[in-house]
């Protein structure tokens, strides 16, 4: 798996032929997510991933632990899974793991889409020529990019198909946005958003959405078209909100804030995998290039309110609150929930769209009482140790 | 330099006293020294304000009698007080729990570190009483030294951490050790018992004294927030009654703020957010201790006799410190490289270490001296060189934030941390 940082793109123009779609299992998932170190005196962001990768790299795991941008950054993904129980045991296996590492190195780990009160500039790029390269390319912005998503890849079974998938997803990035939540304070002030880390992924150029072709081969035609510009290089330059991922053979969702639990990724996993399969099965509808027009303010809805955000429909412009939205969608795909095994993940899910809580609620909840961000951090680092 | 110290005090009738004003031009020269120093050539801040002290001390500045009584003396308790509450408060025991290579490595460098010096000056025919005695002080690295460091190159990481937390251990161990062997300097010691009990003495007074510091301090935290103002005032007033009631009651000061932050840190494991709010105040206290420690150095007699033997310390210490810290590293969670760079940051000794001379100047009318004599040049030379040597050693690590720095001292690329 890779980082969610932007690519640098300094290659002379050159057509490059976008890489064959890899077979996978339709509905496979595979989950990353990237995380926060923090030490233990006042759980500001410590530089210590090295030494984690070092002890990490005694456990035999599922899965990977690598390096992120910055040095404060680990990501952990799991293998190619089948449900969102297997993906909620390798998490949770890893989780073990990097808890007992930290607690060797007297520091924790904290999930949540950003660290709310660390300072940018004191990040320390991570010792790799490709971070550096970025580093040169973005200036600032790679140490503003000191930010923590999860990653969902679903398995396709052929590449058209990947692009239907898609595209039919794209209507459901403001329940995923809404639903993972998890960055409301960012440079120790509350943003007023549910979800600040998006926006620092909107600076860099190459964000946004797919282009809107359902044909594998004239996506192609498209992508040597830019690749011809010298603009990209590779479909890693990209970083949309989704992108389709060849060499997997999945498509990959990249909107989610890393929730505070590894429960909580893992029941997002199981969301996105019962959409598939209602998409795969029953074709319930056909997206349309129109239904881009509601995209951007549907997303910046659910950024900026989270739970409590308007949901324009695409299709017939209806405004509604998107909690209801999300609960009718999770009706709608009760019964794949239930044949996947994700129905306890997705009934958890349900009851929080209901209630209206979510990661960021949770967080706010604890500043209000606390006062004090560094103390919760700990109450987050305290949270994501827990059982599941 | 007396002479018109002499001239001026004839006119000048300060409301304050003369020294006062002395000490406030000093600390105001030694305040620019370290800024225009750390600006110019990257060197620490702490260099200025001991090569200001120095320089003060080598002239003659009449504000340092040694041994140091009254005002000066507390002032120098409170400000190492201080710093060791808020470095004890770094240490979490469990952390040992978890790792307990971390505590072999303090345990041994110390116990390295004490048998090298006393083992260097031994070979160099100084008396046994005189080489425990330095033996025991060079046990004590720097927190002080070593948090204007880190605080200067805004460093964390491994390195950083680590050497904070050895420091802090050892300054434990020096502390008790002398504070209790300082009172049998003269008295032959027969049993273990003997030895022992003066130990259990001042640990189970100091822990009394930072007990009840700790409590007050928890029973405050549940009223007030860690990062208003009024809780730093807080703080450093209850400071103060402890280092003035702590050797009252034949414990130690520091030994007292130390156990009584590592105690808080086990009774409210809720974030540090203080040091930060400490600011100004805190740090122009730790500043005055710089100076005031350079200042009284500065006036101990140099020979060649006398820096062969200072050599011989700091050398054997330096060695012992790494060689401790690096033999214990395996399963540490730090990579041989690290570990030698954690211990070449423990170089620096400061404040603890004259405070420890102290002690033993008060014990003992004829060891005293001859302990001071090649304790405090070697005081003021790790004062300085340690600094710089821990600058250099955090730079090399890569955990400094500053980039504006000591660019010259930074590893080629290639050369990065492990």
């Amino acid at each position: 798996m890779e980082s969610d940082a932007p690519r640098a793109a300094a290659a002379p123009p050159a057509e490059v032929a976008l890489e064959p779609f890899q077979q996978s299992a339709a509905l496979s998932l595979g989950v990353e997510l990237e995380l926060q170190l923090v030490n233990t005196h006042d759980y500001d962001l410590a530089p210590y991933s090295e030494e984690m990768l070092r002890l990490m790299s005694r456990y035999e795991l599922p899965g990977a632990v690598v390096p992120e941008m910055t040095s404060s950054m680990i990501e952990i993904s799991t293998g190619v899974c089948t449900s969102a129980d297997q993906v909620l045991a390798e998490l949770s296996l890893i989780r073990d793991a990097l808890v007992k590492s930290a607690d060797r190195l007297n520091i924790a780990i904290v999930g949540g889409g950003t660290h709310p009160f660390q300072q940018w500039h004191e990040r320390r790029i991570y010792d790799k020529p490709r971070f550096r390269e970025l580093s040169e390319l973005y200036g600032y912005l790679s140490k503003q990019f000191t930010i923590f998503g999860q990653h969902v890849h679903v398995g396709c079974p052929d590449p058209d198909a990947a692009l239907l998938m898609l595209h039919r997803m794209s209507r459901y990035i403001p329940h995923f946005i809404a639903l993972s939540a998890s960055s409301p304070f960012v440079q120790g002030q509350d943003t007023q958003f549910d979800s600040a880390r998006l926006n620092s992924v909107f600076a860099f150029p190459m964000s946004g959405r797919a282009p809107f072709t359902l044909s594998w081969t004239e996506f192609g035609h498209w992508f040597a078209r830019t690749t011809r510009t010298g603009v990209v290089r590779s479909m890693k330059d990209f970083y949309w909100d989704i992108r389709p991922k060849p060499e997997y053979g999945t498509i990959e969702i990249r909107v989610f804030d890393t929730p505070l639990t590894v429960s909580r990724a893992a029941a997002l996993a199981g969301f996105v995998q019962s959409l598939a399969s209602w998409f795969l099965n029953e074709q319930p509808f056909m997206p349309q290039e129109d239904d881009y027009m509601v995209y951007t303010y549907n997303r910046f809805q659910a950024c900026r309110f989270g739970l409590e955000a308007v949901y324009v429909d695409p299709v017939t412009g209806l405004h509604m609150p998107l909690r209801e939205h999300i609960m009718m969608t999770l009706r709608q795909i009760g019964d794949h929930a239930r044949q996947l095994g994700a129905s306890y993940g997705v009934q958890l899910l349900a009851e929080d769209a209901e209630a209206g809580t979510n990661d960021a609620r949770w967080l706010r909840e604890k500043h209000q009482r606390e006062r004090l961000l560094a103390e919760v951090v700990r109450q987050g680092a305290g949270k994501f140790r827990g059982p599941v | 330099m007396n002479e018109i110290m002499a001239i001026w005090a004839d006119w000048l009738k300060p409301s304050a006293g003369l020294p006062t004003v002395q000490w406030s031009i000093l600390m105001a020269v030694a305040a620019a020294a370290g800024h225009l120093l750390q600006r110019h050539t990257g060197l620490p801040k702490v260099v200025g304000y001991s090569a200001v002290g120095a320089l003060a001390g080598l002239a003659g500045f009449t504000g340092g009698a040694w041994p140091l009584q009254g005002i000066g003396l507390f002032l120098l308790e409170l400000g190492v007080s201080v710093v060791l509450f808020e470095a004890g408060g770094r240490i979490a025991l469990r952390w040992f729990r978890h790792n307990p290579m971390v505590l072999l490595q303090s345990l041994l460098e110390s116990t390295l570190t004490a048998l090298a010096v006393y083992g260097a000056l031994r070979w160099m025919d100084v008396s046994p009483r005189v080489a425990e005695a330095i033996g025991l002080i060079a046990v004590a690295a720097s927190p002080a030294v070593l948090s204007r460091v880190i605080m200067d190159m805004r460093a964390s990481g491994p390195v950083t951490e680590r050497a904070l937390a050895l420091s802090t251990l050892s300054c434990l161990y020096a502390l008790t050790l002398v504070s209790a062997r300082a009172g049998l300097l003269h008295r032959p010691v027969t049993t273990l018992w003997e030895t022992l009990y003066p130990v259990a003495v001042v640990l189970g007074l100091s822990f009394v004294v930072g007990a009840v510091l700790a409590l007050s301090l928890r029973m405050a935290l549940r009223v007030m927030s860690p990062t208003s103002e009024n809780t730093s005032m807080m703080l450093i007033a209850l400071i103060a009654a402890a280092t003035a009631l702590a050797a009252h009651f034949g414990g130690s000061a520091p030994l007292a703020a130390l156990l009584g932050g590592m105690l808080l840190k086990q009774l409210n494991p809720r974030p540090w957010a203080w040091p930060r709010q400490l600011g100004t105040a805190a740090s122009l206290l730790t500043m005055l201790t710089f100076v005031m420690v350079s200042v009284v150095a500065a006036k101990a007699d140099w020979s060649h006799a006398v820096a062969g033997l200072v050599a011989a310390v700091v050398l054997a210490r330096g060695a012992a410190k790494i060689a401790g810290v690096v033999a214990a590293n395996w399963g540490s969670g730090t990579t041989w490289r690290q570990a030698v760079w954690t211990g070449s940051a423990m170089s620096p000794m400061s404040s603890v270490a004259l405070l420890l001379v102290q002690q033993f100047m008060t014990s003992s009318l004829t060891l005293g001296p001859r302990i001071a004599a090649i304790a405090l040049p070697a005081i003021l030379l790790m004062e300085v060189l340690g600094a710089i040597i821990c600058t250099v050693a955090i730079h090399r690590a890569r955990e400094s934030s500053r980039t504006d720095i000591g660019d010259a001292w930074s590893p080629a690329v290639g050369d990065m941390r492990g």
